[in-house]
Protein backbone atom coordinates (compact mmCIF):
# COMPACT_ATOMS: atom_id res chain seq x y z
CA UNK A 1 0.00 0.00 0.00
CA UNK A 2 1.99 2.92 -1.28
CA UNK A 3 0.97 6.54 -0.79
CA UNK A 4 2.57 8.74 -3.45
CA UNK A 5 2.97 12.53 -3.12
CA UNK A 6 4.22 14.96 -5.78
CA UNK A 7 5.97 17.94 -4.17
CA UNK A 8 5.91 19.90 -7.43
CA UNK A 9 2.19 19.51 -7.90
CA UNK A 10 -0.02 22.58 -7.56
CA UNK A 11 -2.34 20.47 -5.40
CA UNK A 12 -1.62 21.01 -1.67
CA UNK A 13 0.11 18.09 0.06
CA UNK A 14 -2.74 17.57 2.53
CA UNK A 15 -5.16 17.25 -0.43
CA UNK A 16 -2.85 14.74 -2.11
CA UNK A 17 -2.76 12.67 1.10
CA UNK A 18 -6.58 12.72 1.28
CA UNK A 19 -6.92 11.79 -2.41
CA UNK A 20 -4.27 9.05 -2.20
CA UNK A 21 -5.80 7.47 0.89
CA UNK A 22 -9.32 7.73 -0.54
CA UNK A 23 -8.25 5.75 -3.62
CA UNK A 24 -6.91 2.98 -1.35
CA UNK A 25 -10.13 3.05 0.70
CA UNK A 26 -12.50 3.05 -2.27
CA UNK A 27 -10.57 0.25 -3.98
CA UNK A 28 -10.76 -1.83 -0.83
CA UNK A 29 -6.97 -1.98 -0.40
CA UNK A 30 -7.56 -0.58 3.08
CA UNK A 31 -10.37 -2.26 4.94
CA UNK A 32 -12.34 -1.60 8.11
CA UNK A 33 -10.13 -2.26 11.12
CA UNK A 34 -6.87 -1.40 9.33
CA UNK A 35 -4.62 0.97 11.23
CA UNK A 36 -3.09 3.98 9.50
CA UNK A 37 0.45 5.08 10.39
CA UNK A 38 0.55 7.56 13.29
CA UNK A 39 0.43 11.22 12.23
CA UNK A 40 4.03 11.74 13.36
CA UNK A 41 5.34 8.71 11.44
CA UNK A 42 3.67 9.70 8.16
CA UNK A 43 4.71 13.36 8.54
CA UNK A 44 8.33 12.35 9.16
CA UNK A 45 8.41 10.01 6.18
CA UNK A 46 6.90 12.63 3.89
CA UNK A 47 8.94 15.46 5.40
CA UNK A 48 5.85 17.61 5.99
CA UNK A 49 4.44 19.30 9.09
CA UNK A 50 2.43 17.15 11.52
CA UNK A 51 -0.60 19.43 11.01
CA UNK A 52 -0.63 18.62 7.28
CA UNK A 53 -1.15 14.92 7.97
CA UNK A 54 -3.49 15.56 10.91
CA UNK A 55 -5.69 17.75 8.70
CA UNK A 56 -5.79 15.03 6.01
CA UNK A 57 -6.85 12.42 8.59
CA UNK A 58 -9.51 14.77 9.99
CA UNK A 59 -10.93 15.32 6.47
CA UNK A 60 -11.26 11.55 5.99
CA UNK A 61 -12.79 11.26 9.44
CA UNK A 62 -15.45 13.83 8.45
CA UNK A 63 -16.13 11.78 5.31
CA UNK A 64 -16.75 8.76 7.55
CA UNK A 65 -13.72 6.69 6.50
CA UNK A 66 -11.67 6.95 9.68
CA UNK A 67 -12.05 6.94 13.41
CA UNK A 68 -9.39 8.91 15.25
CA UNK A 69 -8.62 8.11 18.87
CA UNK A 70 -6.20 9.97 21.09
CA UNK A 71 -4.33 6.77 21.99
CA UNK A 72 -5.39 4.32 19.30
CA UNK A 73 -4.53 6.60 16.34
CA UNK A 74 -6.37 6.55 13.00
CA UNK A 75 -8.32 3.40 12.14
CA UNK A 76 -10.41 2.58 9.09
CA UNK A 77 -14.10 2.06 9.88
CA UNK A 78 -16.87 0.51 7.80
CA UNK A 79 -18.71 3.23 5.98
CA UNK A 80 -22.20 3.15 4.58
CA UNK A 81 -22.35 4.28 0.95
CA UNK A 82 -24.17 7.62 0.92
CA UNK A 83 -27.30 8.23 -1.13
CA UNK A 84 -26.77 9.25 -4.75
CA UNK A 85 -25.83 12.92 -4.82
CA UNK A 86 -28.17 15.59 -6.13
CA UNK A 87 -27.93 16.53 -9.86
CA UNK A 88 -25.96 19.67 -9.10
CA UNK A 89 -23.19 17.71 -7.35
CA UNK A 90 -23.24 15.19 -10.20
CA UNK A 91 -22.62 18.02 -12.67
CA UNK A 92 -19.75 19.31 -10.54
CA UNK A 93 -17.99 15.93 -10.66
CA UNK A 94 -18.67 15.62 -14.38
CA UNK A 95 -17.07 19.03 -14.93
CA UNK A 96 -14.06 18.04 -12.80
CA UNK A 97 -13.54 14.91 -14.89
CA UNK A 98 -13.61 16.97 -18.10
CA UNK A 99 -11.25 19.54 -16.58
CA UNK A 100 -8.85 16.77 -15.64
CA UNK A 101 -8.92 15.31 -19.15
CA UNK A 102 -8.35 18.79 -20.60
CA UNK A 103 -5.40 19.37 -18.25
CA UNK A 104 -3.86 16.05 -19.27
CA UNK A 105 -4.24 17.03 -22.93
CA UNK A 106 -2.76 20.47 -22.27
CA UNK A 107 0.26 18.83 -20.60
CA UNK A 108 0.93 16.76 -23.71
CA UNK A 109 -0.75 13.45 -22.93
CA UNK A 110 -1.89 11.90 -26.25
CA UNK A 111 -5.68 11.70 -26.68
CA UNK A 112 -5.62 7.94 -27.17
CA UNK A 113 -3.73 7.49 -23.89
CA UNK A 114 -6.26 9.64 -22.00
CA UNK A 115 -9.07 7.61 -23.56
CA UNK A 116 -7.30 4.39 -22.59
CA UNK A 117 -6.91 5.56 -18.98
CA UNK A 118 -10.58 6.50 -18.80
CA UNK A 119 -11.60 3.14 -20.29
CA UNK A 120 -9.43 1.32 -17.72
CA UNK A 121 -11.04 3.33 -14.95
CA UNK A 122 -14.54 2.63 -16.29
CA UNK A 123 -13.80 -1.10 -16.57
CA UNK A 124 -12.43 -1.33 -13.01
CA UNK A 125 -15.52 0.57 -11.74
CA UNK A 126 -17.84 -1.83 -13.55
CA UNK A 127 -15.93 -4.83 -12.20
CA UNK A 128 -16.18 -3.59 -8.61
CA UNK B 1 59.62 3.03 19.03
CA UNK B 2 57.30 2.54 22.03
CA UNK B 3 54.16 0.40 21.93
CA UNK B 4 52.00 3.49 22.43
CA UNK B 5 53.69 5.24 19.50
CA UNK B 6 53.06 2.22 17.22
CA UNK B 7 49.42 2.08 18.32
CA UNK B 8 48.91 5.77 17.64
CA UNK B 9 50.50 5.55 14.18
CA UNK B 10 48.31 2.51 13.43
CA UNK B 11 45.30 4.56 14.56
CA UNK B 12 46.26 7.43 12.22
CA UNK B 13 46.62 4.95 9.33
CA UNK B 14 43.23 3.42 10.17
CA UNK B 15 41.57 6.86 10.09
CA UNK B 16 43.31 7.61 6.77
CA UNK B 17 42.11 4.28 5.34
CA UNK B 18 38.53 4.84 6.51
CA UNK B 19 38.57 8.36 5.02
CA UNK B 20 39.75 6.81 1.74
CA UNK B 21 36.77 4.45 1.47
CA UNK B 22 34.05 6.61 3.03
CA UNK B 23 32.95 8.43 -0.21
CA UNK B 24 31.96 5.02 -1.63
CA UNK B 25 29.71 4.20 1.32
CA UNK B 26 27.07 6.88 0.74
CA UNK B 27 23.81 6.33 -1.11
CA UNK B 28 24.42 6.07 -4.88
CA UNK B 29 22.50 9.33 -5.55
CA UNK B 30 24.74 11.31 -3.21
CA UNK B 31 28.31 12.36 -3.87
CA UNK B 32 30.13 14.43 -1.26
CA UNK B 33 26.75 15.32 0.25
CA UNK B 34 25.34 16.59 -3.06
CA UNK B 35 22.42 15.00 -4.96
CA UNK B 36 23.81 13.79 -8.29
CA UNK B 37 22.87 11.31 -11.00
CA UNK B 38 23.81 7.78 -9.78
CA UNK B 39 26.28 7.32 -12.64
CA UNK B 40 28.07 10.62 -11.92
CA UNK B 41 30.66 9.11 -9.58
CA UNK B 42 31.99 7.02 -12.50
CA UNK B 43 32.39 10.01 -14.87
CA UNK B 44 35.66 11.94 -15.38
CA UNK B 45 34.35 14.85 -13.28
CA UNK B 46 33.38 12.56 -10.40
CA UNK B 47 36.66 10.64 -10.51
CA UNK B 48 38.66 13.90 -10.50
CA UNK B 49 36.89 15.13 -7.34
CA UNK B 50 37.41 11.74 -5.68
CA UNK B 51 41.15 11.62 -6.55
CA UNK B 52 41.68 15.12 -5.18
CA UNK B 53 39.84 14.24 -1.94
CA UNK B 54 41.98 11.15 -1.42
CA UNK B 55 45.20 13.01 -2.23
CA UNK B 56 44.45 15.60 0.50
CA UNK B 57 43.43 12.90 2.99
CA UNK B 58 46.61 10.84 2.49
CA UNK B 59 48.88 13.91 2.45
CA UNK B 60 47.49 15.04 5.81
CA UNK B 61 47.74 11.47 7.17
CA UNK B 62 51.42 11.24 6.21
CA UNK B 63 52.18 14.70 7.66
CA UNK B 64 50.39 13.68 10.89
CA UNK B 65 52.43 10.46 11.12
CA UNK B 66 55.68 12.37 10.49
CA UNK B 67 54.86 14.86 13.26
CA UNK B 68 54.08 12.04 15.66
CA UNK B 69 57.24 10.11 14.81
CA UNK B 70 59.63 13.06 14.70
CA UNK B 71 58.22 15.38 17.37
CA UNK B 72 55.99 13.05 19.43
CA UNK B 73 53.06 15.52 19.36
CA UNK B 74 49.85 13.42 19.23
CA UNK B 75 47.52 16.41 19.62
CA UNK B 76 49.12 18.27 16.70
CA UNK B 77 49.08 15.08 14.62
CA UNK B 78 45.38 14.53 15.34
CA UNK B 79 44.54 18.15 14.53
CA UNK B 80 46.39 17.99 11.21
CA UNK B 81 44.65 14.74 10.24
CA UNK B 82 41.20 16.09 11.25
CA UNK B 83 41.82 19.45 9.61
CA UNK B 84 43.01 17.80 6.40
CA UNK B 85 39.92 15.58 6.30
CA UNK B 86 37.59 18.55 6.84
CA UNK B 87 39.34 20.59 4.17
CA UNK B 88 39.16 17.67 1.71
CA UNK B 89 35.46 17.13 2.44
CA UNK B 90 34.34 20.76 2.34
CA UNK B 91 36.28 21.55 -0.85
CA UNK B 92 35.03 18.35 -2.56
CA UNK B 93 31.48 19.25 -1.53
CA UNK B 94 31.92 22.67 -3.11
CA UNK B 95 33.19 21.12 -6.36
CA UNK B 96 30.43 18.50 -6.46
CA UNK B 97 27.76 21.23 -6.15
CA UNK B 98 28.50 22.18 -9.78
CA UNK B 99 27.08 18.79 -10.80
CA UNK B 100 24.00 18.85 -8.54
CA UNK B 101 20.70 17.69 -10.03
CA UNK B 102 17.17 18.12 -8.72
CA UNK B 103 15.93 15.11 -6.79
CA UNK B 104 12.67 13.47 -7.76
CA UNK B 105 9.69 15.45 -6.40
CA UNK B 106 7.78 12.19 -5.91
CA UNK B 107 7.67 10.86 -2.36
CA UNK B 108 6.38 7.40 -1.57
CA UNK B 109 5.41 5.92 1.78
CA UNK B 110 4.49 2.32 2.43
CA UNK B 111 1.46 2.52 4.71
CA UNK B 112 1.81 -1.16 5.64
CA UNK B 113 5.50 -0.96 6.65
CA UNK B 114 6.22 -3.10 9.72
CA UNK B 115 6.50 -1.22 12.98
CA UNK B 116 9.94 -1.13 14.54
CA UNK B 117 10.75 -1.20 18.23
CA UNK B 118 13.64 -1.47 20.67
CA UNK B 119 15.16 -4.99 20.57
CA UNK B 120 13.77 -6.93 23.52
CA UNK B 121 11.41 -4.09 24.43
CA UNK B 122 11.85 -0.93 26.50
CA UNK B 123 12.71 -2.90 29.66
CA UNK B 124 15.89 -4.31 28.08
CA UNK B 125 16.99 -0.76 27.26
CA UNK B 126 16.04 0.58 30.72
CA UNK B 127 17.76 -2.20 32.70
CA UNK B 128 21.30 -0.69 32.73
CA UNK B 129 19.95 2.64 34.05
CA UNK B 130 18.00 0.78 36.74
CA UNK B 131 21.17 -1.18 37.55
CA UNK B 132 23.09 2.08 38.06
CA UNK B 133 20.31 3.33 40.35
CA UNK B 134 20.51 0.06 42.32
CA UNK B 135 24.29 0.37 42.51
CA UNK B 136 23.93 3.90 43.92
CA UNK B 137 21.47 2.60 46.51
CA UNK B 138 23.79 -0.28 47.46
CA UNK B 139 26.73 2.14 47.78
CA UNK B 140 24.65 4.38 50.08
CA UNK B 141 23.70 1.45 52.31
CA UNK B 142 27.22 -0.05 52.45
CA UNK B 143 29.33 3.09 52.49
CA UNK B 144 31.93 1.53 54.82
CA UNK B 145 32.64 -1.22 52.28
CA UNK B 146 33.61 1.21 49.53
CA UNK B 147 37.33 1.88 48.87
CA UNK B 148 38.75 5.25 50.02
CA UNK B 149 39.39 6.27 46.42
CA UNK B 150 38.19 4.93 43.08
CA UNK B 151 39.39 5.14 39.46
CA UNK B 152 37.65 7.42 36.98
CA UNK B 153 39.89 6.90 33.97
CA UNK B 154 41.65 3.92 32.49
CA UNK B 155 44.57 3.94 30.04
CA UNK B 156 46.57 1.23 28.31
CA UNK B 157 48.22 0.30 31.60
CA UNK B 158 45.09 0.26 33.76
CA UNK B 159 43.58 2.98 35.98
CA UNK B 160 45.48 6.26 35.68
CA UNK B 161 43.20 8.78 37.42
CA UNK B 162 41.59 8.46 40.85
CA UNK B 163 39.26 10.53 43.02
CA UNK B 164 38.46 10.35 46.74
CA UNK B 165 35.25 8.47 47.60
CA UNK B 166 32.70 11.06 48.69
CA UNK B 167 28.91 11.19 48.17
CA UNK B 168 29.43 13.83 45.46
CA UNK B 169 32.06 11.88 43.48
CA UNK B 170 30.08 8.60 43.65
CA UNK B 171 26.87 10.37 42.61
CA UNK B 172 28.74 12.20 39.84
CA UNK B 173 30.33 8.99 38.57
CA UNK B 174 27.00 7.16 38.45
CA UNK B 175 25.22 10.19 36.90
CA UNK B 176 27.88 10.33 34.18
CA UNK B 177 27.25 6.72 33.17
CA UNK B 178 23.48 7.08 33.57
CA UNK B 179 23.66 10.09 31.24
CA UNK B 180 25.59 8.10 28.64
CA UNK B 181 23.09 5.23 28.91
CA UNK B 182 20.22 7.71 28.47
CA UNK B 183 22.02 9.13 25.45
CA UNK B 184 22.17 5.62 23.92
CA UNK B 185 18.48 5.01 24.64
CA UNK B 186 17.55 8.46 23.32
CA UNK B 187 19.43 7.94 20.05
CA UNK B 188 17.98 4.42 19.62
CA UNK B 189 14.46 5.72 20.28
CA UNK B 190 15.04 8.68 17.97
CA UNK B 191 16.22 6.42 15.13
CA UNK B 192 13.09 4.32 15.43
CA UNK B 193 10.55 7.08 15.97
CA UNK B 194 12.02 10.45 14.95
CA UNK B 195 13.90 9.69 11.73
CA UNK B 196 12.69 9.44 8.15
CA UNK B 197 12.53 6.25 6.13
CA UNK B 198 14.13 6.88 2.74
CA UNK B 199 13.41 3.60 0.96
CA UNK B 200 9.78 2.63 1.41
CA UNK B 201 9.34 -0.61 -0.45
CA UNK B 202 11.09 -3.74 -1.67
CA UNK B 203 14.70 -4.71 -1.05
CA UNK B 204 15.79 -1.14 -0.32
CA UNK B 205 13.31 -0.80 2.55
CA UNK B 206 14.33 -4.18 4.01
CA UNK B 207 18.03 -3.27 3.79
CA UNK B 208 17.34 0.09 5.45
CA UNK B 209 15.38 -1.58 8.26
CA UNK B 210 18.30 -4.00 8.79
CA UNK B 211 20.74 -1.09 8.90
CA UNK B 212 18.65 0.72 11.49
CA UNK B 213 18.22 -2.45 13.55
CA UNK B 214 22.01 -3.00 13.66
CA UNK B 215 22.64 0.56 14.87
CA UNK B 216 19.95 0.24 17.55
CA UNK B 217 21.43 -3.10 18.68
CA UNK B 218 24.89 -1.50 18.86
CA UNK B 219 23.51 1.31 21.04
CA UNK B 220 21.80 -1.09 23.44
CA UNK B 221 24.87 -3.39 23.67
CA UNK B 222 27.09 -0.34 24.31
CA UNK B 223 24.74 0.68 27.10
CA UNK B 224 25.32 -2.66 28.83
CA UNK B 225 29.07 -2.23 28.45
CA UNK B 226 28.80 1.23 30.00
CA UNK B 227 27.46 -0.01 33.31
CA UNK B 228 30.49 -2.23 33.89
CA UNK B 229 32.97 0.58 34.78
CA UNK B 230 30.52 1.68 37.50
CA UNK B 231 30.40 -1.90 38.79
CA UNK B 232 34.22 -2.11 38.62
CA UNK B 233 34.45 1.03 40.74
CA UNK B 234 32.39 -0.42 43.54
CA UNK B 235 33.79 -3.95 43.51
CA UNK B 236 37.39 -3.20 42.45
CA UNK B 237 38.05 -6.06 40.01
CA UNK B 238 41.52 -7.09 38.84
CA UNK B 239 43.31 -5.20 36.07
CA UNK B 240 42.86 -8.25 33.85
CA UNK B 241 39.04 -7.98 34.12
CA UNK B 242 39.21 -4.32 33.09
CA UNK B 243 41.42 -5.24 30.11
CA UNK B 244 39.01 -8.00 29.06
CA UNK B 245 36.17 -5.49 29.27
CA UNK B 246 38.12 -3.01 27.09
CA UNK B 247 38.98 -5.66 24.50
CA UNK B 248 35.43 -7.02 24.40
CA UNK B 249 33.97 -3.51 23.94
CA UNK B 250 36.47 -2.80 21.14
CA UNK B 251 35.66 -6.12 19.45
CA UNK B 252 31.89 -5.52 19.62
CA UNK B 253 32.17 -1.98 18.23
CA UNK B 254 34.57 -3.18 15.49
CA UNK B 255 32.20 -6.03 14.49
CA UNK B 256 29.21 -3.72 14.25
CA UNK B 257 31.27 -1.09 12.38
CA UNK B 258 32.45 -3.63 9.77
CA UNK B 259 28.89 -4.87 9.35
CA UNK B 260 27.58 -1.31 8.86
CA UNK B 261 30.37 -0.36 6.47
CA UNK B 262 29.73 -3.47 4.35
CA UNK B 263 26.08 -2.46 3.97
CA UNK B 264 26.89 1.20 3.27
CA UNK B 265 24.74 4.14 4.30
CA UNK B 266 21.17 3.00 4.96
CA UNK B 267 22.11 -0.48 3.70
CA UNK B 268 22.10 1.04 0.19
CA UNK B 269 25.21 -0.82 -1.05
CA UNK B 270 23.32 -4.09 -0.81
CA UNK B 271 20.74 -2.94 -3.33
CA UNK B 272 22.78 -0.80 -5.73
CA UNK B 273 23.35 -3.60 -8.20
CA UNK B 274 19.69 -4.60 -8.17
CA UNK B 275 18.40 -1.02 -8.47
CA UNK B 276 16.48 0.11 -11.54
CA UNK B 277 18.60 1.77 -14.20
CA UNK B 278 17.74 4.86 -16.21
CA UNK B 279 15.66 6.47 -13.50
CA UNK B 280 14.21 9.85 -14.51
CA UNK B 281 15.54 11.64 -11.41
CA UNK B 282 17.62 10.54 -8.43
CA UNK B 283 15.85 10.13 -5.13
CA UNK B 284 18.80 11.17 -2.95
CA UNK B 285 17.97 11.08 0.73
CA UNK B 286 14.85 13.24 0.50
CA UNK B 287 16.45 16.26 2.12
CA UNK B 288 17.16 19.50 0.21
CA UNK B 289 20.81 20.12 -0.77
CA UNK B 290 20.47 23.73 0.38
CA UNK B 291 19.88 22.64 3.99
CA UNK B 292 23.28 20.89 4.26
CA UNK B 293 25.95 23.31 5.49
CA UNK B 294 29.36 22.28 4.06
CA UNK B 295 27.82 18.86 3.50
CA UNK B 296 28.06 18.13 7.23
CA UNK B 297 25.40 19.97 9.23
CA UNK B 298 21.70 19.60 8.47
CA UNK B 299 19.66 22.69 9.36
CA UNK B 300 16.04 22.56 8.22
CA UNK B 301 13.37 24.11 10.48
CA UNK B 302 10.62 22.87 8.12
CA UNK B 303 11.63 19.21 8.58
CA UNK B 304 10.02 17.51 11.60
CA UNK B 305 12.81 14.87 11.76
CA UNK B 306 15.24 15.10 14.67
CA UNK B 307 17.67 12.44 13.41
CA UNK B 308 18.56 12.24 9.75
CA UNK B 309 20.87 10.03 7.70
CA UNK B 310 24.31 11.55 7.25
CA UNK B 311 25.12 12.48 3.69
CA UNK B 312 28.79 11.70 4.13
CA UNK B 313 29.78 8.64 6.10
CA UNK B 314 27.61 5.99 7.68
CA UNK B 315 25.09 6.69 10.43
CA UNK B 316 22.88 9.54 11.51
CA UNK B 317 23.20 13.20 12.40
CA UNK B 318 20.89 15.78 13.99
CA UNK B 319 18.57 18.27 12.35
CA UNK B 320 19.90 21.39 14.05
CA UNK B 321 17.04 23.45 12.62
CA UNK B 322 14.47 21.58 14.73
CA UNK B 323 14.00 23.18 18.16
CA UNK B 324 13.18 19.77 19.68
CA UNK B 325 16.70 18.62 18.77
CA UNK B 326 18.10 21.21 21.19
CA UNK B 327 15.59 20.24 23.89
CA UNK B 328 16.55 16.55 23.56
CA UNK B 329 20.27 17.40 23.56
CA UNK B 330 19.87 19.43 26.75
CA UNK B 331 17.88 16.64 28.45
CA UNK B 332 20.54 14.06 27.66
CA UNK B 333 23.64 16.18 28.24
CA UNK B 334 22.60 17.70 31.60
CA UNK B 335 23.25 14.47 33.61
CA UNK B 336 26.58 13.97 31.79
CA UNK B 337 27.65 17.56 32.52
CA UNK B 338 26.46 17.27 36.15
CA UNK B 339 28.48 14.05 36.54
CA UNK B 340 31.63 15.69 35.16
CA UNK B 341 31.22 18.71 37.46
CA UNK B 342 30.76 16.49 40.55
CA UNK B 343 33.83 14.45 39.64
CA UNK B 344 36.15 17.49 39.44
Amino acid sequence: MILRIDLQSSIPVYRQIVDGLRILLVNGEMKAGDQLPPVRRLALDLGVHFNTVAEAYRTLEREGWLEIGRRSGARVVSRAVPEYADPETGETFQRRLRELAAEMQARGFPRDRIARELRCLAESLERS
Amino acid sequence: MSGEMILFVAFLLLIGGLSHIVPGLTRPDLFFAVTVAPEFRRTTGGQRILRRFRAIVWSSTLVAIAIQLLAGMPLAAGLILGGGFLWALVSSHGRALAYAVSPSPILEVDLAAPREGLPGGPMVAALPVLFLGGLGLWAGLHWDRLPRRFPVHWGLHGADRWVATTPATVAGFLALFAGMCLLSIGVAWGLLHWSRRISTSGEGAAAERGFRRRIVQLLIVTEYFLVLPAWFTVFQPSAAAVNVWGLALTAVIAAFTVSLLRGGQGGSRATVAAGPSGRPAPKGDRTPDACWKWGLLYVNPADPSILIEKRFGVGYTLNFGNRWTWVMLALVLVPVAAGLVLLR
